[in-house]
């Protein structure tokens, strides 16, 4: 038996963050946010590590960003459209340089963001990431024929998840739930949209004009590298990127007055599914409501609360159970989703979620689950800050609500500060049945 | 198998592993190995408990009770704590356990902060040394595991299947060739008894290897080590596994549903593991023809880029399973390996011109090989990306362990240098030696499979139409070429199964 346990050796990609005490910040590191005059703010977090450099653009534009009818999924199609390059940096320069790289690249969108990242090993290498990013920002270039080639591939996106129920629920439930907003389809978009993004070259020079631009964007840059030596970098490659000074007005939802319902029929055999979905507040570190909301998905719906573990452990009614609200800028979704054993029981795990629901709004959380809570949840933010790009990619999203990273440490201090009151009063508030979409999924029983 | 001398490990972070297999030296078959890497300082640790054992282990008719006995250890109670009990122990910690259960190998692993580690831990050991066996988990369990046979793996994963089918087509009559999960005929028919019967004779010290990773107390391990040297001390042989077989032709399988979008997997067994000196020729070969969802990927550029037909296309020279981000995870260490492609799903009208197009680029890269220019730059690409794959302890820990599987002290620095050591015709010799275009297992789940195995076998001319209008010339020149490009399929070789028939039973539907 190997006994090396006296030998420490320093590892060079792991990051050591302090302990997440409750008095602390949970994000650990130091970090400057600069802003260029055009607008483009750049959030830098040197590290002590060697080699590893996470490069991360965040244009704060997602499906959210598609206000008008006929173009639900521009957001995603435009963040294939970036990677056809520039006259300067032609597509297959770009991809022999980021192959060469040895660089982990992509880019993903979602309702409030489509985001960019190089991530990669070599200080060295910064200059060229900063000046060939910058490159295709300002100045990508593609024609109508490279539109029209590129969209048929956002429909084999679409088929590559088409035999995924959980994506047709949600997809089912966000149409019903939503009336106005943005938010009533998902990032993919409609089919009949997708099929018609060939025709839409016009609208992506709009919505390239629009949204691709610096006072829209922010770049964050994780790991090891020298602060004024980058700012120094993305002053000389980004300083002539011009603003748009766009403002979006994304459509306001009018207050839900009855409860729906909606059920989708899947042709082959699935498990049964139930979403019992609340509008919810938006993401705020300021104002109890979202984040009280936050506690009680964990108290109600977490695998270790008493309703999970009776219909999922004990009466092996449901596959998995669970609630997810994301954080978003405009109010969104509160979701309890079940993946159910017999369609017979959906009415029953339906009621069941409706009865605890109601517990929740008579009886306030034990102090002492409340506890065991806020501890989950730094604990569950330390471990997912162990990497460079663990970190950066934990940040994107926050920095796409509020363009701030101190946000999350205004967010875990708001919910240090969340009583078991606050939690009633909030579940008070939303959870009532005239706010409420139920969305059903069952399958076919011959394929 | 060929094993490579140890190489003088390269590159500033990897520095962690030195010496680590040295330590190993001559050890008792018998007794449990230990995998360490410390990093002082670090808040996190990171356990593993690997077994050696897999779902190839499953005895003939009790295909999926490997999984079922391991997932019971994972998810079910312990003799004291229900499972219940264990969720709500772990919650406040922000812990779970993992497990995965390969061909050859099963691991329980989980990341705990140090605050927590004596919490964790204690029921950590429990749940792996002193299981409960509790009916209520035991039917809770199985239950999940087959309605994931019957009904999400044939109904709600069509990628995942059509990789499923492959398999079972590549090792038809072999240990690997069941689903992980087994069947549905299979797990119906394992009782707890025979449950409790596995772990007995799996669980012993000779198929562990006790894994940790980061800032755990310098006796930590000595302790882990004293606990679970409780259990026997024997081993399960490696498995002793019959020769692989390439396919006869190209034989098809053809999985019927109702779908919008045609999945599509081939391949073959190839004589080859990361242990043998050309598996850095053909890992540049498979970089190049189809590395994993990147852009040099030949096939992604000539399906997707050029065509876009789908939403990617790429090839692989052994199992491959998607970690973090789109590395390769780890852990899934096999005596065998298969090379195959994977073609993202289409629209079922092009299907026949993508499978043709798939098998002419195969042997075009057999027959042209790989050109200077694509051989330089695949291989800076793999000596620079292959620096990102192992950045958590998990990552880190699991190189490690399958380093030493290998035969390698630590493959990703050796990598580095033998890579630098390969030239063109290296690879192009090792394209010719382990690939093939005549001879595949082609796994295809569309509707009207009929109209497929028409086209295929009377070699149907196959055009496709674009939204762009003016399509480059050059591409709707080689678009005649592909459309029309023969391929040898005999009807007797074009099997139509319901999509519903697959995982009734473990291998393929029908097949004796």
């Amino acid at each position: 038996m190997l006994k090396l346990g006296a030998l420490v050796f320093v590892l060079s990609f792991l990051l050591v963050p302090p302990l997440p005490g409750q008095n602390s910040d949970i994000f650990p590191y130091s970090w400057k946010v600069e802003e260029l005059e055009n607008g483009l703010r750049i959030v830098s977090i040197p590290l002590n590590n060697p080699n590893i450099i996470s490069y991360y653009t965040i244009v704060r534009a997602g499906s959210r960003n598609e206000v008008e009818p006929g173009k639900s999924g521009f957001a995603h199609f435009f963040e294939h459209m970036m990677f056809k390059g520039t006259k300067a940096i032609p597509r297959p320069a770009y991809d022999d340089f980021l192959t060469r790289l040895g660089a982990g690249t992509n880019g993903f969108t979602s309702d409030d963001l489509t985001c960019y990242f190089v991530v990669f090993a070599g200080r060295e290498n910064l200059e060229a990431v900063v000046r060939t990013e910058a490159d295709r920002f300002i100045n990508l270039f593609y024609d109508e024929e490279m539109l029209k080639t590129e969209a048929p591939v956002i429909e084999g996106e679409y088929y590559a998840s088409v035999s995924s129920p959980e994506r047709r629920l949600a997809e089912t439930l966000r149409d019903a739930a939503f009336v106005r907003h943005s938010y009533k389809h998902t990032t993919l978009g409609y089919l009949a949209d997708i099929q018609d993004m060939p025709n839409q070259y016009e609208y992506s020079r709009l919505f390239k004009k629009r949204f691709y631009a610096p006072d829209q964007t922010i770049l964050l840059v994780a790991g090891d590298f020298d602060h004024a030596q980058l700012m120094e970098m993305v002053k000389k490659y980004y300083g002539d990127w011009e603003r748009s000074n766009y403002i979006l007005e994304t459509p306001l939802e009018p207050p839900q007055t009855e409860m729906k319902r909606v059920h989708y029929s899947w042709p082959t055999p699935t498990l049964p599914r139930l979403a019992v979905a609340f509008h919810g507040p938006a993401y705020s570190d300021e104002k109890i409501d979202k984040a009280a909301l936050d506690l009680l998905a964990e108290a109600a719906f977490s695998r270790s609360s008493p309703l999970v573990q009776r219909l999922v452990v004990e009466e092996q009614k449901c596959q998995s159970l669970g609630a997810s609200f994301p954080d978003r800028r405009d109010p969104y979704l509160f979701t309890i989703q079940a993946v159910v054993k017999k369609d017979e029981d959906l009415p029953y795990v339906e009621s069941q979620i409706f009865q605890e629901i109601e517990r929740f709004k008579a009886e306030p959380v034990a102090s002492d689950r409340l506890a065991e809570i806020k501890s989950n949840r730094r604990y569950t933010m330390a471990g997912a800050l162990e990497t460079t790009d663990g970190l950066a990619g934990t940040l994107v999203g926050y920095l796409s609500l509020t363009a701030d990273p101190g946000t999350l440490n205004r967010l875990f201090r708001l919910y240090d500060r969340i009583t078991p009151e606050d939690i009633m009063i909030m579940a008070k508030k939303y959870f009532v049945k005239e706010n409420c979409t139920i969305a059903t999924l069952s399958g076919g029983k011959t394929q | 198998m060929k094993k490579l001398a140890p190489y003088p490990w390269l590159g500033i972070f990897l520095v962690g592993i030195i010496g680590l297999a040295a330590a190993c030296g001559k050890q008792n078959p018998n007794r449990l190995s230990t995998e360490l890497l410390p990093v002082e300082g670090q808040p996190l640790i990171h356990l593993k408990v690997l077994l050696k054992v897999g779902s190839a282990n499953d005895p003939t008719n009790k295909e999926g009770l490997a999984y079922l006995t391991f997932n019971l250890l994972a998810n079910g109670g312990t003799r004291t704590k229900s499972y219940q009990e264990i969720a709500r122990l772990f919650y406040p910690l922000a812990a779970t356990i993992s497990l995965r259960v390969d061909k050859e190998m099963s691991v329980f692993s989980g990341t705990i902060h140090r605050d927590n580690l004596e919490k964790f831990y204690a029921v950590f050991k429990e749940m792996l040394l002193d299981p409960g066996f509790r009916e209520d988990d035991f039917i809770r369990l199985k239950t999940n595991q087959l309605n994931f046979l019957r009904k999400t793996l044939v109904g709600n994963m069509d990628e995942q299947f059509g990789k499923e089918i492959l398999n079972l087509m590549l090792y038809e009559g072999h240990p690997y060739g069941h689903h992980d999960a087994g069947s549905v005929e299979t797990v119906e028919g394992i009782t707890l008894d025979e449950v409790k019967a596995f772990y007995k004779d799996q669980m012993v010290q000779g198929n562990l290897v006790i894994g940790l990773a980061g800032g755990y107390p310098p006796d930590f391990p000595d302790r882990m080590a004293a606990d679970f040297s409780v259990l026997p001390e024997s081993f399960t042989p490696r498995l002793s596994l019959p020769k692989t077989r390439r396919p006869d032709g190209l034989r098809f399988i053809l999985a019927e549903k109702q779908t919008p979008a045609t999945a599509i997997s081939m391949g073959f067994p190839i004589d080859l593991t990361r242990a043998d000196r050309d598996f850095f020729a053909l890992w540049i070969a498979g970089a190049h023809f189809g590395e994993h969802r990147q852009h040099l990927s030949h096939l992604f550029q000539k399906i997707r880029e050029e065509r876009g037909q789908n939403y990617g296309d790429y090839a692989y020279i052994e199992h491959f399973v998607q970690g973090r981000d789109k590395f390769p995870d780890t852990n899934y260490c096999r005596q065998q390996q298969y090379f195959s492609i994977w073609i993202r799903p289409l629209a079922n009208s092009n299907r026949h011109f993508v499978i043709r197009q798939a098998l002419r680029e195969l042997r075009k890269l057999i027959e042209e090989g790989i050109s200077e220019e694509r051989f330089e730059l695949t291989r800076t690409y793999l000596l620079n990306y292959t620096k990102l794959y192992a950045q958590t302890l998990d990552e880190r820990l699991g190189w490690q362990i399958d380093s030493h599987y290998y035969g390698y002290k630590d493959f990703l620095a050796e990598a580095q240098a033998e890579l630098a050591k390969v030239n063109r015709q290296d690879v192009n010799r090792a394209i010719r030696k382990y690939l093939n275009f005549e001879n595949l297992d082609i796994a295809v789940i569309t509707q009207d499979a009929e109209g497929l195995k028409k086209a295929l076998v009377e070699n149907l001319p196959s055009p496709i139409t674009y939204a762009n209008p003016n399509m480059p010339k050059n591409i709707l020149d080689e678009d005649l070429i592909i459309q029309a490009y023969p391929l040898h399929v005999r009807p007797e070789n074009v099997r139509i199964i319901p999509a519903a028939e697959f995982f009734k039973k473990p291998g393929i539907p029908g097949e004796p």
